[in-house]
């Protein structure tokens, strides 16, 4: 009996033993932040992971969707009551849609700033492959998609520059990443749209100096350059809005499209100038998320497959019919039922319902000469080509004769009928002191409390700093 | 002295040869019983056939004992004949119960454990395991999720005791600590995932012991903080003729209580009226394009439901030799659910087996097979969810076009019948729970146990939608294999100190390693529903492939210590280690301290007279929770599908980084008093706990321009009190009828009691964490809904009503107007079952109640109103009382009212008072009396006839006309009693027969 007791205990020991080492496990699926650096491939890892989170739904998609419902393009009878709640101008703060675009916004600044805070610490002597260029690429595509997010926050959560002449309260402007600290750091108040609108400008700039004219699909100089045209017509900075558009136009990369094929699945066409790519396995859900909404191309798209929520409004429709034959309208809608089987039309700009997955649009060249021309139709110029030539070069491809003459409310019109359903439509008559809705009342005026999202709940109840909107939220 | 007087004696009389059988309350003989000539040392042991022989003489008393068995004494009389019937010991306090790795005498227990055994659940005709314990065991709290089947119910042990570890006990099968995680199948809507007790056989269920207080859950170290439950599976007899029982019975199905939303017609008419006075001219259904009156629609609601019927047949043999028992049990259910598209066919086998090889050496195995395919349908706040769509659809949209084929139903809210009849969604899984075991008692009084146990699950879960409701087809595959493998290795010892002394002292180990491996792809792009297969669609992806290791490693030890079974002490230690926390936490170290007094056995309290047991006990001691994901501690980047982007491979960042995350830890203080009065008759436990958990891992929400959500860190504090109390009474006793009551009542008070300092903060500027609908509040419980008070329709103006935050009628509420103004948490809450026996009848009536919670559902804000999705949607019956004129006492405003379309947003009108009473389980049986068995040619030893109902009725409040109130569709602990349309209860009625030979 003494030998099975021996022999018991010492094999208890040696369990104990063994036991503790088999505790070290280490994770399968995910890399640890101090190693993230570590490589190349894991830099430029965290690179596409910038431009992954820029594919969310809610960055390039639901902020579309929104804009054209709350301005004269869309009439909106769909389902959600967060986005209901926008179209009548009765916006809560607790509205859960806009929650989203706050949060994948900074979640995608969080992780431009990682980049551009962190890489440059790492020597290339330290990492194989790795190159100085390298290094400032990253940093400045980085950039370059912060600078991005910032203007699309900005332009959803204050008022336009023209409202206080940019003294009015913008976004909070963050620009280290989060590693576990200390949380005040993270709890910044609002800055001015000026300032908001100048840290943007310093990004642009400094990606465009840096960037690669030709970088394949991810951001280039001329996407810089072509993001400050737009911020600068924001701004009514005409001189500077038409130079750069300029600059993009003849820069050689990319040229005007001569059909209306390069929506969706053909973002190497040379109209494109930067777009959000979206592939059947890769597109703006996020997975984590099990049915996440983020599916602005139900909206737009007529059941069975779409929801029919999102049709053209009767408005947008009489614009193009004032002039038949525009092949803007002819070959970019189809006529169908809406979510309350009314007859009416749906664009086919995102025609991808299986996968949920067209691409978004971003910049192109079409809006390079729109901004050619009204910068230079408003500061009186007529850098590189006067507006008239360029609407009519506009017109000409949709199959429209050339005009006259052009006044304001012409250009206007055009990037109506050219940019519908890209999001453009609400900060375009916001910014022109135009009412959103054709008879509209005070809700939907320029100034209005409501034409502006509130700063959600979520940032309210965990940061004493934050000035909320005024108005009801 | 009184040995020569026995002896004297016995010269006197005549001495002679006694025989007899002695047999137990079921007509078995009974061997091994122990005979002893009173008085004298001399005695006997029945044989295998219950026989015995003693020589005594006339007058000479016999003591007839066996464990289990009220001692018998009996006078030698006449006859030379003595049978003996022996009868269970009425004071069941004998007995044994499982506690953590161990057994102890219910006497000594001072431990506060649950124990619910056979006899109350025998009879309780359940689909899973965790309906056993409903109602049954004070602390014991089990709401349902919902009324599909499968689904998981939450089960709380004495409250909440998490916020974000998981509040859902460890459950261990036979000593197998089983997995359950909630991710293993697809989310079919509410977050309740499938039931991990669902894979457990009910009928193969001998016993559940719940421990509860530190005493007891200490030796469970890092996993034992939200209690535990035992679950002891039936085993053999030892000396012990087989018996064979047979159960069929055949059960149907109805849901319990539906709300009343408008057919058609009523629908059309009620919009064109609201339509009408909206724009002061008269509008026609027509012209809403909701077709004419008479034109037809469809009653979705009665669409979706039918009876459900179920089939369950189960064979047990039990039986034994005198080295070795065994059980053995096969069991098959077929159940169709009262949704459509919702059934199951469950088959289970089960064989238990211990022997004893030698003297010093017992061998032993359990082990539990299961093998489940449920077909599943969605649950709730889905498209796909039956219940959900049937309350949404409008009642003009037609199921059915002319020539009998489906249509579709024009909107996105789809034609829910051919979804489910088109769609294919069927869930496979296969478990095997069992161990395998041997002790060694190498001298008296050692036992080495070494265990190795093993949880095997193995998930598949297919889904297909068809073309008609999926344009392209899609498909879906997951595979998730959850292998759980463990070792116990424990060295009990029990010296001889003599009859006063009793000591026991336990150490041991645990091992556990678990992987979790999970596969999950979907494809879309399939020329025809024909092609099943997920490899025949163009458009693959891999959602998920990934794999969760986890290890945990264990020392334990437990010292048990009384004097003359009226001193009782207890403590025990343990030390975890688990490889889910970073290396600066990486071993806790759990104790507890028990100490009890049986007053009974004192002779003051046994002068008087009035008390047959009598203890008080306390315990003390700290506990873990553990259950937070694999590696929360890391900073980790995400790759594969999160970060990719344009075919480039990508990471993003996905957690901070946490090196100091450690355990939460729970400490319990526990005072008990147990009794057992009248002679047996009345039994009255009461107990008193405080649980104080520290170190609670809270997702600290982070401020959005951190980039992530939250962070975990131990910052939280919380507490529950509350009091438990038990009562067991035999009301009337009598040779042919007698009625027992056993009533159970717990009370529990929650409070948050310190939140992180940085937390957000509410307007009085309490610490907080939010929510949607509810919200933890530092100084008051972890749930409170916070809600904009809804008043009602203003009679004379026909507006609805809110008040904002000072308490004054506002016509426009704001968010900042909410307030707290319920929580889901009961008062109080327990259960009771009255078991009335008259000759070979029985009746059993179990009830459960719940008092003082709300529920929210979600829901009502979509079918009451006018205007949820654009008024598309099918609304309640109590929606046509709209105000029309002064002096109305309406539901729903005045259409031209400015509240109208905003009558329906979120706020207390969604808040019900969820308290019930429902009368759970009625059981009547008959057994077949003696005289008719015999005549049945004494094959068979019994056969009972029964009919069960469950769900019969449930009292409760007439606002929740229509709505289940034991309805959550989260297992979250934040979350709890919020519901969108969760599918109710099922009511049924089942017929059965048990044989038993």
């Amino acid at each position: 009996m003494k030998s099975y007791k021996t022999i018991g205990i010492f094999l208890g020991l040696l369990t104990i033993a063994s036991c503790e080492k088999q505790l070290e496990v280490v994770p399968e699926d995910n890399v640890a932040t101090n190693t993230v650096f570590n490589s190349f491939a894991t830099i430029n890892g965290a690179v596409v992971g910038i431009y992954s989170k820029n594919q969310s739904g809610d960055l390039n998609g639901n902020p579309q969707l929104m804009s054209d419902f709350m301005a004269d393009n869309v009439a909106f009878v769909g389902s959600f009551p967060t986005l209901q709640e926008i179209d009548q101008f009765t916006t809560l703060a607790t509205n859960t849609t806009i929650d989203n675009i706050w949060l994948d916004a900074y979640e995608l600044i969080g992780a431009a700033n990682n980049v551009i805070v962190n890489l440059p610490e790492v020597s290339p002597a330290d990492v194989t492959g790795l190159t100085e260029t390298d290094k400032t690429r990253f940093v400045a595509e980085a950039k370059f998609l912060r600078a991005l997010t910032y203007f699309q926050l900005v332009n959803l959560f204050a008022q336009p520059y023209q409202v206080a002449g940019g003294g009015n309260l913008g976004v909070p402007i963050v620009t280290n990443p989060f590693e576990g600290g200390d949380i005040s750091e993270f709890q910044k108040e609002r800055s001015t749209v000026n300032e908001v609108h100048a840290f943007i400008e310093r990004d642009l700039l400094d990606a465009a100096a840096v960037l690669p004219s030709d970088n394949g699909l991810r951001a280039e100089s001329g996407a810089a350059r072509a993001l400050l045209a737009r911020l600068y017509l924001y701004r009514e900075e005409w001189t500077n809005a038409a130079n750069f558009a300029d600059q993009v136009i003849n820069s050689g990369d990319y040229a005007l499209a001569t059909g209306y094929d390069f929506y969706d699945d053909n973002p190497g066409s040379p109209e494109n100038i930067f777009s959000v790519i979206n592939t059947p396995t890769d597109g703006p859900q996020d997975e984590s998320v099990p049915g996440s909404d983020e599916v602005y191309v139900n909206f737009y798209n007529p059941s069975p497959g779409g929801r029919g929520d999102a049709p053209f409004s009767p408005d947008l429709i009489s614009a193009y019919m004032a002039e038949p034959g525009d092949l803007r309208f002819s070959m970019l809608s189809q006529a169908a039922l809406d979510a309350q089987n009314n007859d009416t039309f749906f664009t086919t700009k995102y025609p991808d319902i299986v996968n949920n997955a067209s691409d978004g649009m971003v910049l192109r060249m079409t809006e390079m000469y729109l901004i050619r021309a009204e910068a230079n139709l408003r500061g009186g110029t007529s850098v590189g080509d006067s507006p008239l030539n360029d609407i009519n070069r506009l017109r000409t491809r949709a199959g429209l004769v050339n005009l006259g003459s052009v006044d304001l409310d012409g250009i206007l019109l055009e990037r109506r009928k050219e940019l519908a359903f890209e999001g453009h439509r609400r900060m375009d008559l916001l910014r022109n002191d135009l009412n959103l809705r054709p008879g509209g009342g005070s809700e939907s005026a320029p100034g209005a409390d409501k034409v502006i999202f509130p700063i959600v709940d979520d940032e309210l109840t965990n940061n004493p700093n934050i000035t909320q909107n005024p108005g009801n939220f | 002295m009184l040995f020569l007087l026995g002896i004297s004696y016995a010269h006197a009389q005549q001495v002679k040869m006694v025989t007899g059988t002695i047999t137990d309350q079921n007509t078995f003989p009974l061997p091994g019983v122990n005979i002893l000539l009173k008085g004298t040392t001399t005695g006997t042991q029945s044989d295998f056939d219950g026989k015995y022989s003693i020589v005594a003489a006339e007058g000479d008393v016999l003591v007839f004992s066996y464990l289990g068995q009220r001692t018998t004494e009996r006078t030698v009389g006449a006859s030379n004949i003595m049978d003996i019937q022996m009868e269970e010991d009425a004071q069941a306090l004998e007995e044994v119960v499982v506690i953590g790795y161990g057994n102890q005498e219910e006497r000594k227990i001072i431990q506060n454990v649950g124990v619910v055994r056979e006899e109350a659940i025998e009879n309780l005709q359940v689909v899973s395991a965790d309906q056993l314990l409903q109602g049954q065991s004070a602390g014991t709290q089990i709401v349902n999720a919902s009324g599909v089947l499968g689904s998981a119910a939450i089960i709380r042990v004495r409250g909440v005791n998490s916020i974000n570890s998981g509040s859902q006990p460890l459950i261990v099968i036979d000593g197998v600590p089983i997995t359950d995680t909630a991710g293993n199948t697809l989310n079919r809507g509410g977050n309740t995932g499938i039931n991990p007790l669902s894979y457990v056989n009910p009928n193969d269920i001998a016993s559940l012991t719940v421990l509860k207080d530190a005493g007891a859950t200490s030796i469970y170290g890092s996993r034992g903080a939200n209690g535990v439950i035992l679950i002891t599976t039936k085993k053999g007899r030892r000396n012990s003729r087989a018996t064979v029982t047979l159960d069929v019975n055949t059960q149907f199905s109805q849901s319990t209580d539906v709300p009343d939303i408008l057919a058609a017609d009523e629908f059309r008419q009620f919009k064109s009226e609201v339509a009408t006075l909206q724009q002061g001219s008269p509008v026609s259904p027509e012209d809403l394009n909701l077709g004419a009156i008479g034109s037809g629609g469809t009653d979705w609601l009665a669409g979706v439901q039918r009876t459900g019927i179920s089939q369950n047949y189960n064979l047990g043999v039990r039986g034994g030799g005198e080295n070795t028992s065994f059980f053995f049990g096969l069991d098959y259910q077929d159940t169709s659910g009262f949704i459509i598209g919702n059934d199951q066919q469950r088959a289970s086998g089960r064989i238990n087996i211990d022997t004893d090889v030698t003297e010093w050496l017992k061998v032993g195995m359990n082990l539990g097979v299961t093998n489940n395919r449920l077909n599943r349908v969605g649950v709730e706040n889905n498209i796909d969810a039956p219940f959900t769509t049937a309350f949404l659809q409008s009642p003009v949209v037609k199921a059915f076009d002319d020539q009998g084929n489906f249509a579709q139903s024009g909107s996105f809210i789809p034609n829910v019948i051919a979804r489910v009849a088109l769609d294919f969604d069927e869930l496979k899984t296969f478990r095997v729970i069992g161990n395998a075991y041997t002790e060694v008692t190498p001298i008296d009084g050692l036992t080495w146990r070494s265990e190795f146990g093993i949880d095997k699950l193995t998930v598949e879960e297919t889904v297909r939608n068809a073309e008609f409701n999926t344009p392209g087809g899609a498909a879906q595959q997951i595979y998730v294999a959850e292998d759980r493998w463990l070792t116990n290795q424990t060295l009990n010892y029990t010296p001889n100190l003599g009859e006063d002394h009793s000591l026991n002292v336990l150490v041991g180990l645990n091992y556990e390693e678990t992987l979790r491996t999970r596969l999950n792809v979907t494809s879309t792009g399939f020329l025809t529903d024909g092609l099943r297969n997920i490899g025949s669609g163009a458009t693959p992806s891999i959602l998920n492939g990934d794999r969760f290791p986890s290890r945990l490693f264990g020392l334990f030890s437990r010292v048990s210590y009384d004097y003359q079974g009226k001193y009782l002490v207890e403590g025990s230690i343990r030390r975890d280690g688990s490889s889910r926390f970073g290396v600066n936490n990486r071993f806790g170290y759990f104790w507890s301290a028990a100490a009890g007094w049986v007053l009974s056995e004192e002779s003051f309290i046994e002068d008087l007279n009035f008390f047959d047991y009598l203890s008080i006990r306390a315990s003390l001691g700290t506990v873990g929770n553990d259950r937070l994901g694999t590696f929360p501690s890391l900073g980790l980047f995400n790759a594969g599908g999160f970060g990719d982007y344009n075919g480039e491979s990508g990471v993003v960042p996905n957690q901070p980084e946490n090196p100091d995350i450690k355990w939460e830890e729970s400490e319990t203080l526990d005072i008990g008093i147990k009794s057992t009065f009248l002679n047996g008759r009345v039994s009255f436990n009461a107990a008193y706990f405080k649980k104080t958990t520290s170190d609670l891992l809270l997702n600290q929400i982070l401020p959005p321009q951190t980039g992530f959500t939250s962070i975990s860190r131990n910052i939280g504090e919380m507490e529950n009190t509350g009091w438990e109390f038990d009562f067991n009474t035999v009301n009337v006793r009598s040779e042919n009828f007698e009625w027992k009551t056993s009533f159970n009542l717990t009370t529990i008070d929650n409070t948050v009691t310190k939140l992180n300092a940085d937390a957000a903060t509410d307007a009085q500027g309490r610490r907080i964490i939010d929510g949607t609908i509810q919200r933890a509040i530092e100084g008051e419980s972890l749930n409170n809904f916070f809600l904009i008070r809804y008043v009602g329709i203003n009679s004379q103006t026909g507006d609805a009503e809110w008040l904002d935050v000072d308490g004054n009628v506002t016509n426009n509420p704001g968010s900042g107007d909410r307030v707290v103004v319920g929580s889901p948490l009961p008062d109080f809450s327990g259960g009771m079952t009255n078991t009335f026996t008259y000759k070979n009848l029985d009746l059993s009536v179990l009830m459960n109640y719940s008092y003082g919670n709300e529920v929210v559902i979600d829901g009502l804000r979509f079918a009451d109103g006018n205007d949820a999705i654009g008024g598309i949607v099918n609304i309640r019956r109590q929606n046509l009382n709209f105000w029309r004129q002064a002096g109305d006492n309406a539901f729903l405003p005045s259409p031209t009212s400015s509240t109208f379309n905003l009558f329906n947003q979120r706020s207390s009108q969604q808040l019900l008072d969820a308290s019930y009473l429902r009368i759970k389980n009625i059981t009547l049986g008959y057994n077949l009396p003696e005289r008719a068995i015999e005549r049945l040619g004494g094959f068979i030893s019994g056969l009972r006839f029964y009919t069960t109902v469950t769900n019969l009725f449930t009292f409760k409040k007439d606002e929740m006309k229509g709505i289940d109130p034991e309805v959550t569709d989260d297992i979250d602990p934040r979350f709890q009693g919020e519901s969108f349309f969760t599918a109710p209860q099922a009511k049924s009625y089942s017929l059965g027969a048990r044989l038993t030979f």
